[in-house]
């Protein structure tokens, strides 16, 4: 039974995705987008990452939450490989301390 | 300049996305295992990633995976996080006018940011030609096409030695998705002038997930932090 929901849950995000591709290039091909929609859709992406952090920021502590402030030092200079293998780094010392 | 030929201009699309397209390769592998991890097989990983093709979305739905799967929250994440790609898709309006609808279909199908990005700094290189040669189609299929086969196989290669590894946590890999979210977010960063909505989320989100169970933090804290964006208008400059 699950397995039926997996795939619609699949379908389901096939479907918004492909919307979003082209939405603007079916709807926006003759006026430009401006003023609070754009503010609203450039604000979105942002919002929404920073809120899927939540349990990760609030709900970490002691060697967790100081693996994660390591990845947050590591993201504000480096580029995305090195940031995730130190972030990955951390994560496991921190393991290794807890246990 | 002569006419290359679509073949020539596919190869040079895939020469020069490759440094970004093996990049895609680790992601994979940590999202498939992530993903095998929360209990999807091999098919549905490849499924999801070959059919959504948009890792960061792809991610926060792993992030968030339940059994039975919440097909609400589902699409709200996928269509707030790809919400993105209705700007992009409208960048690319008056270079894509002149060629075939079935192309132009076809060819938003597989855009995802860096193929974009990469198409984009080939548009900028070729503005001396007429608008509708700007942008190179085979070029830009040779860009974004190694991109999504890359991107759907690793994947499927990570559900495939995900369940192998056992529980992530002992080699710290969940933090490997939170760290993309990070980088990403560094990339979005607006200015402090503009950072209101990331407060709002941040906020809105936090007091929700103290509060209540389940994903409602993520809705609250993405309808805040639009909704400020809202209200505080267009972004007048920096």
């Amino acid at each position: 039974m699950d397995e039926y929901f997996v795939l619609i849950a699949i379908l389901v995000m096939a479907s918004v995705t492909y919307l979003t591709r082209i939405a603007g290039f079916l709807l926006l091909r003759n006026r430009p987008l401006g003023g609070r929609l754009a503010a609203a859709l450039e604000a979105a992406p942002g919002s929404i990452f920073l809120a899927l952090l939540v349990p990760t920021i609030f709900g970490s502590r002691g060697p967790d939450l100081a693996a994660l402030a390591v990845t947050v030092l590591a993201a504000l200079r480096l580029p995305m490989l090195p940031t995730v293998l130190i972030g990955i780094g951390a994560a496991a010392l921190a393991r290794l301390v807890l246990s | 300049m002569p006419a290359a030929s679509p073949a020539r201009e596919a190869r040079r699309g895939f020469v020069t996305g490759l440094p970004v397209t093996a990049a895609f390769i680790p992601f994979g592998l940590v999202l498939g295992a992530s993903a095998a991890q929360k209990g999807l097989s091999m098919g549905e990983v490849f499924l999801m990633t070959a059919l959504n093709f948009a890792g960061g979305s792809e991610m926060a739905v792993i992030q968030v995976w339940t059994w039975p799967p919440n097909i609400l929250l589902i699409a709200l994440i996928t269509l707030l996080i790809n919400s993105r790609h209705i700007l992009m898709g409208a960048t690319l309006v008056p270079y894509l006018r002149s060629h075939s609808r079935r192309n132009c279909l076809i060819a938003l199908y597989i855009m995802c940011d860096e193929s974009w990005a990469v198409a984009h700094a080939d548009i900028r290189r070729r503005l001396h030609l007429p608008q509708h040669a700007c942008l190179s189609l085979p070029f830009y299929f040779g860009v974004a096409a190694s991109m999504y086969v890359t991107w759907f196989t690793s994947c499927t290669l990570g559900a495939c030695i995900g369940p192998v590894l056992g529980d992530i946590r002992v080699y710290g890999l969940q933090m490997a998705i939170p760290a993309v979210f990070l980088v990403i977010l560094r990339g979005l960063w607006p200015g402090v002038r503009h950072a209101l909505p990331w407060l709002a989320s941040l906020a809105a989100a936090g007091l929700t997930w103290r509060a209540f169970p389940g994903a409602w933090y993520i809705l609250a804290g993405s309808v805040a932090g639009i909704a400020a964006a809202w209200l505080q208008g267009e972004k007048k400059n920096g």
